[in-house]
């Protein structure tokens, strides 16, 4: 029998104390934000839904702060304490290059108080910055792009430490690594890179906002490329927590082996940044030829999520067949739901199915026009950010904390609950806002009335905008709130949770795993019907002319 | 318990099943938005210098004319007075030469001497020679005209341009919109052709300061 790799959990609580107190920094900076992030997108819904009534500067000062801190504060933060963490897990026994880290660290808290303080004092920007908006005093809005170039260059930094301490560890322990360190490094390695494009596109601003240079033309194509990496970035983090989670907590080894789940994630690397064009697809300047491009090399996108999904789905499914599970889904009765990380990531699929089902719609460049820049993208994108990788982040964080306080979480059982709360609010906030989108409201705004003129269902759906909006804020912010508990006061120690069976390099052969490709067969007929029923919809409008189908 | 590796659990039936995401191109194929390797369409769509066709209804696309902003107003502005009713609307028409015939919209706004003419250097092909022109002009933080009165089966091309931010034009329809985004100094154009009458909401879908939620217009179709 093969000696047993030793678990992350093992691994974090043998990291000098210095080490720990880093991770654990980064960890409560980043739940401090996502509280912060959540109260101010609540308050955003609710404006929407009419409960409260500020001045419009006011309101779009909270949805400048939503959108800054939630997006790149909470999800970087979070990321950086993440990477880490998981890095430590190829054997190093301590980070490596721990100043660089730390350093990278103070960076990215000082590019957060500089964002609040630009937040408040200066123009409301919204998330992207665009400097024709800043109006006549450039200067106001040095603050705003000064943090996030703070923010990019900590994240380098931990990000580089990562990739070091993964590089330690295999020097160290010469083997080869594991699945899970190979992605934590590809995901390093995005993180450089969605680091170098804000510099792209903050860099310029700041100076032009210094009174350096005049105004930047191309901001909008830079914010487009950073933003796509951005959002991909934590959904590729997500799908190697998942594998982490899978083996720490249900104790499930993959079925394929860690040479193919490599290629899956080296697959983010290589089709992430060609694919930004989606996001240009409204663009007036982009030529035709791109766009047809654009849509077509989406698709693939979908390609290497869709492999790790079905991965992870098989290899829990033989595990847990192998425990006695029974019946199509019945296997899923073995696995313990109990466990709050397991819980978090079970309805993280679920989510990511439903967000994946509708971004699919976005993709294509014909139908661009009928949903680009309205409530439909928050609509849908929510389900990503918050129902995929917000519940795989506070999974990775269920795991993390106990390992580093060397204590145990608080209120497990409400911790493996929430993530239901959070997945009702988001239904709900999510079917409004795809609803709302699909005849045109737009995103971005605090009052879509427009003196009567815009369709009564506007009103109707805004409302439940801010109900589900609520409830899903109330969700995570409990969640959220729960985890910084447990990271400062964390409960004593019991004993270590060991998985239902310790992971093997070699899962048992010979059980048939069918539930993951019925699922993809269903997700792909949900994104046609969805696709279908997005062309029917644009062909209702009341226009005819060239291109009319 | 079997040593072989059942087919769920295969590398290749792993990819196969990714890659049936690819499946969707199919779909588009099937409503005429993607290219087939084979169709004469797909040629067309990639042929450079092509206005796409913007969600399918109608042409659109960035009018690389050198037209500058201020250049711009001034178009805007000879429409709005050429066109302009006493309520304040604007409702665009062929021109008629002094012969008596009717001339076609392209270029009708802008027939003084002292006008520029703006025309894209990429030739729009996805707009009828016979629509009329139509100025539409996004600024902070409002359109000019705000209120356009339009005939239903009759092929506009409408001309825009956001004159000192990013803006949208987007037009609300009733059950859906046409999206519609501006670039600051970027001339865009559309051809439109209404089938139906109502009143239209015309507004703002790029944020672009405070009172962004301000901006709108009419569309009074007949």
């Amino acid at each position: 029998m093969s000696a047993r790799a030793a678990t992350l959990r093992e691994t974090l609580g043998r990291l000098p104390g210095r080490d720990r107190w880093l991770i654990g920094g980064l960890i409560g900076a980043a739940l401090a934000a996502l509280l912060v992030a959540v109260a101010l997108g609540a308050m955003t819904a609710l404006i929407r839904a009419g409960a409260i009534d500020p001045s419009p500067d006011f309101g779009y000062r909270l949805m400048t702060g939503h959108g800054v801190v939630a997006f790149f504060y909470w999800l970087y933060f979070a990321q950086a304490a993440v990477l880490l963490a998981f890095a430590t897990g190829g054997g190093a026994g301590r980070i490596a290059l721990a100043p660089l880290a730390w350093l990278g660290g103070a960076l990215m808290v000082a590019g957060l108080a500089l964002a609040g303080y630009a937040t408040i004092a200066g123009p409301p920007l919204l998330y992207d910055g665009a400097p024709e908006v800043v109006g006549d005093e450039p200067r106001a809005a040095l603050p705003f792009y000064a943090g996030y170039l703070l923010l990019s260059a900590g994240l380098a930094g931990v990000a580089a430490s990562a990739v070091a301490t993964a590089l330690a560890g295999k020097a160290r322990t010469a083997s080869a690594w594991s699945a899970v360190a190979f992605g934590t490094v590809a995901w390093a390695g995005l993180l450089l890179v969605s680091a170098v494009a804000a510099f792209n596109v903050f860099l310029p601003a700041a100076i032009w906002a210094a009174g350096w240079r005049a105004m930047p033309s191309n901001h909008t194509a830079g914010w487009h490329l950073l933003f796509h990496n951005m959002h991909y970035l934590p959904l590729m983090g997500s799908v190697v927590i998942w594998y982490a989670v899978m083996r720490e907590v249900a104790g499930a080894a993959s079925i394929v082996g860690p040479r193919f789940s490599k290629c899956m994630f080296a697959l983010y690397l290589v089709l992430v940044p060609p694919t930004s064009l989606y996001h240009m697809f409204l663009e007036p300047d982009l030529p035709g030829t791109l766009r047809v491009a654009g849509s077509l090399l989406s698709l693939f996108i979908g390609v290497p999520t869709i492999a790790v999904f079905l991965i992870i789905v098989a290899s829990l499914e033989t595990h847990a067949r192998t425990l006695g599970g029974r019946g199509l889904f019945g296997w899923l009765r073995v696995l313990p739901w109990r466990e709050p990380a397991l819980a978090a990531i079970g309805l993280a699929s679920v989510n990511l199915a439903l967000g994946g089902t509708f971004a699919f719609v976005l993709i294509q460049e014909q139908l661009a026009p009928l949903l680009s820049d309205t409530m439909f993208v928050p609509g849908y994108f929510h389900f990503l950010t918050v129902g995929t990788v917000t519940l795989t982040l506070f999974a990775a964080l269920a795991g993390i904390i106990p390992a580093i306080t060397r204590g145990a979480i608080r209120a497990p059982r409400a911790l493996a609950g929430l993530p239901v709360l959070v997945s009702g609010g988001l239904l709900l906030f999510g079917a409004a806002g795809m609803l709302a989108g699909l005849s045109g409201m737009p995103r971005r705004v605090l009052d879509a009335s427009y003196d009567g003129l815009a369709p009564e269902s506007w009103e109707r759906l805004s409302a439940l905008l801010g109900l589900g909006g609520a409830v899903m804020a109330a969700g995570v912010a409990a969640h959220a709130a729960l985890l910084l508990g447990s990271l400062l006061w964390p409960a004593r120690a019991g004993a270590a949770p060991s998985p239902s069976r310790p992971a093997t390099e070699h899962p048992p052969a010979g059980q048939q795993a069918w539930t993951g490709p019925v699922a993809v067969m269903l997700l792909y007929g949900a994104m046609f019907a969805a696709t279908a029923f997005a062309f029917s919809v644009m062909r209702g409008l009341p226009l005819a002319g060239p291109g009319t189908h | 318990m079997s040593d072989r590796i059942p087919l769920t659990t295969r590398r290749g039936f792993i990819t196969a099943t990714s890659l049936g995401i690819v499946s969707l191109y199919g779909l588009w194929a099937g409503f005429g938005a993607a290219p087939l390797p084979w169709s004469t369409a797909s040629r067309e769509h990639a042929k450079p210098g092509r206005i796409p066709p913007g969600g399918g209804h109608a042409g659109h696309g960035a009018a690389d004319a050198g037209l500058s902003a201020e250049e711009f107003r001034a178009a805007t502005r000879d429409f709005v007075e050429r066109y302009g009713l006493p309520d304040g609307s604007v409702q665009p028409a062929r021109a008629m030469t002094p012969e008596g015939n009717s001339q076609t919209g392209h270029g009708a706004a802008h027939g003084h001497a002292s006008m520029p003419a703006p025309q894209p250097a990429a030739p729009a092909e996805a707009i009828p020679a016979e629509a009329i022109d139509v100025y539409l002009m996004a600024y902070q933080w409002g359109f000019e005209p705000a209120v356009l009165r339009l005939d239903t089966g009759t092929a506009y091309r409408f001309r825009m341009m956001a004159v000192d931010a990013n803006h949208g034009a987007s037009l609300q329809m009733g059950d859906a919109s046409r999206i519609i985004r501006l670039r600051r100094g970027t001339l865009v154009e559309q051809a439109l052709t209404f089938t139906a009458p109502g009143e239209y909401l015309v507004y703002c879908t790029v944020y672009c300061g405070v009172a962004h939620e301000r901006m709108l217009g009419r569309l009074i179709v007949t």
